[in-house]
């Protein structure tokens, strides 16, 4: 078997065919994420049907059979958005069918050092954005934040914020991938769920009140003789800042 | 709340600003007891300045009323600036209101020195209770302790804040004198000294029992100002080097000097400031995490830092019988002092090479900036710098980095006019 493959875009869909194809060590070229409703009949791809069963085995056997570190390379590349990862984590995964642990020292390898790099990039961005979520408190206590980050990192961060702010009800949501964690004050528990916005959020009077004195507090920072907006703009990319209360974002 | 708060706030965050001290990190407070907060220990910031620097704090001075009258200090008694303050109550609220909102990882308290020191630092500590007990706040707070302040303030502020730091400012005693005549060295010394032993009694305590509460979980720091008076850059490193090492402190930090006020005791404003700044942090992060010493980076011969190479590099090209190196077979602490070799592709290395040998072409996804470290290593024997390392243009190859090619464009020679006859066009000579 050699070709391009697709599944259904689920995250079981990716498992399942990661479990069918491996045994048989494919040649893969191209693995697609192709929604049910785009599948044609003179598609050159073989689909791969989702199995829940299948999935769920293959990835209790994986996180048994992988290192500590090499499951968060894989976590993190999972949650990446990049137009290659299912293929550049196949490739990861042949070569551990083959390597075993040893592949956690081959850093140079052609097949690993492409997923040390994205799940670097994922990495970062979760970090990121640890600061770069902007609570707004809405009518009825709700915090409220959005963010568009490149990399589907909700799950990365949820647990930072789970801990940090554990008193109070909050939303956190990436417009982007369409998704959001809601947490839940009274239970202690958050949950990713899909998400969408339907409306512009309503601030409380107090809200636009700490907003207004962050961005005064925000302007008075910066020493002018030391202007350095190149240096600025690498930390703070253009993309980030419309969500950025103290860049005139929401 | 009205303008009167914002107004406030903006004086008192215009007087804390030159203080550079941002970090966040080097304490892990979880959250407890149904409150707000936690400290994350890698440090987290929030946002940049258009000047660069990161927000991690709410860097704000309690008051900027000042008895003290240094030179260089914006807040000195003599400088003509509206002088305001906030009440302990006051910056316990605004706290709190930008934490919830996740604007900020903490509190950075910093104050002018009003009455006198006790009491000024009485004042720092309510604001702090306050955060920690009435608003349960577990979240990092750097508080400044005021020279000359009473042991025991002292040790109660540690209890409180998650770091505390006295500003050095000057790095001699006759610095000091000069430009800050009510400050003596012993008083600022005086309280780092004892923090540190306090540090240290408190992690011995901590062995013995848990229950022990923390004393400043993420060490002490300190500033030195750069260029406002004569010290060479190997002075002040040599004080950064004992200030890590019989102090303990966790950072030193630089601060390029920029006039804020006049004053005859002060220089006009020094030259590419912010690079010698650069500079001096570069060979900062040496000292802590390449096990290089001072008297590596500096001697008498050459008592300041190179404005066009880095530190590591400026020691490379006087150290070359150390190098080539081969990489399959250094040790770590070798290819630390490689440049372009950084800790985390020093531990890269040392891990991909237990599965086989390396060759040149695998460093670069190591995350070894080859640009630099072509020219002291080899790998597998093979050497990847264009010239050798006893080529007299090593130097200014290190500096402007290797000569790219520029397209051209391909052209008969007939078309165009020889260098002569340009000149003489220009000239007017035929």
């Amino acid at each position: 078997m050699s070709g391009c493959y697709s599944y259904d875009g689920s995250l079981a869909g990716l498992l399942t065919l990661y479990a069918r194809l491996l045994p048989e060590r494919a040649d893969v070229e191209r693995i697609s994420a192709t929604l049910l409703e785009q599948q044609g009949l003179f598609n050159s791809e073989i689909c791969i049907a989702t199995d829940q069963a299948v999935a769920e085995a293959f990835w209790q056997r994986l996180t048994k059979r992988l290192s500590g570190n090499s499951l968060k390379l894989l976590r993190r590349c999972l949650l990446a958005d990049h137009p290659q990862q299912e293929l550049l984590i196949y490739n990861y995964l042949l070569l551990e069918a083959d390597q075993g642990r040893r592949i956690d020292g081959m850093l140079a390898h052609p097949a690993v050092a492409p997923i040390w790099k994205l799940s670097q990039q994922v990495g970062r961005e979760a970090h990121r954005y640890l600061g770069f979520i902007r609570f707004q408190q809405l009518q009825g206590g709700l915090y409220y934040a959005s963010i568009a980050p490149d990399h589907r990192i909700l799950l990365l961060i949820g647990a930072h914020f789970a801990e940090r702010f554990s008193d109070q009800q909050w939303v956190i949501h990436d417009q982007r991938h369409g998704e959001g964690i809601l947490y839940d004050a009274e239970k202690k528990e958050w949950l990713l769920l899909p998400m969408e916005v339907t409306a512009r959020p309503d601030v409380t009077p107090e809200e636009a009140q700490f907003q207004a004195l962050w961005r005064s507090y925000f302007a008075t920072l910066a020493i002018p003789e030391r202007t350095n907006l190149k240096l600025q703009q690498g930390k703070v990319p253009f993309k980030a800042r419309i969500f950025l209360t103290e860049f005139g974002g929401v | 709340m009205a303008t009167d708060l914002m107004d406030r706030l903006k004086i008192l965050a215009d007087g804390a600003k030159y203080d550079v001290s941002c970090s966040s990190s080097g304490s892990s407070r979880a959250n407890s007891n149904g409150g707000v907060g936690s400290a994350a220990s890698c440090g987290i910031c929030h946002t940049w300045t258009s000047d660069g620097r990161c927000v991690s704090l709410l860097k704000i001075l309690m008051t900027n009323r000042c008895i003290y009258d240094c030179a260089y200090c914006i807040n000195r008694r003599s400088n003509d600036v509206q002088r305001v303050a906030l009440s302990p109550a006051e910056v316990a609220e605004l706290t709190i209101g930008f934490y919830r909102r996740n604007y900020i990882e903490g509190l950075f308290l910093s104050t002018g020195v009003v009455r006198s020191a006790d009491y000024t630092m009485e004042l720092l500590i309510q604001a702090v209770r306050t955060l920690r007990e009435q608003y349960r706040f577990n979240g990092y707070i750097h508080l400044k302790l005021v020279p000359g302040a009473d042991p025991q303030l002292v040790q109660q502020a540690g209890l409180w804040a998650d770091r505390v730091s006295v500003n050095l400012e000057l790095p001699t005693r006759e610095s000091l004198a000069l430009l800050a005549p009510d400050k003596t060295r012993d008083s600022v010394v005086g309280p780092m000294r004892q923090v540190s032993s306090l540090i240290v009694t408190n992690r011995a305590e901590r062995k013995q029992s848990r229950k022990v509460p923390r004393f400043a979980p993420a060490g002490q720091s300190t500033q030195l100002i750069v260029g406002a008076t004569g010290e060479s850059d190997r002075q002040i490193v040599t004080l950064s080097e004992q200030l890590y090492q019989r102090l303990d402190l966790k950072r030193v930090y630089y601060s390029a000097f920029i006039p804020t006020v006049t004053d005859s005791r002060l220089p006009a404003r020094p030259e590419a400031p912010l690079r010698r700044e650069h500079r001096l942090y570069q060979a900062d992060w040496l000292l802590r995490y390449y096990g290089f010493s001072a008297h590596e980076l500096l001697d008498e011969a050459s008592p300041n830092l190179d404005s066009e190479l880095d530190p590591k590099t400026g020691w490379a090209l006087r150290h070359l019988e150390l190098f080539p190196l081969e990489i399959n077979r250094a040790s770590y602490e070798e290819l630390l002092r490689v440049p372009g070799i950084g800790v985390r592709s020093a531990q890269r290395i040392i891990r991909a090479r237990r599965q086989g040998h390396l060759g040149i072409d695998d460093l670069a996804s190591l995350g070894v900036v080859m640009k630099r470290a072509r020219y002291f290593i080899t790998a597998r024997g093979r050497y990847a710098g264009e010239s050798g390392l006893e080529s007299s243009a090593l130097r200014s190859r290190l500096v402007d980095g290797p000569k790219q090619k520029r397209p051209v464009q391909l052209s008969l020679a007939l078309e165009q006019p020889s260098v002569d006859e340009t000149a003489s066009l220009i000239t007017g000579e035929l």
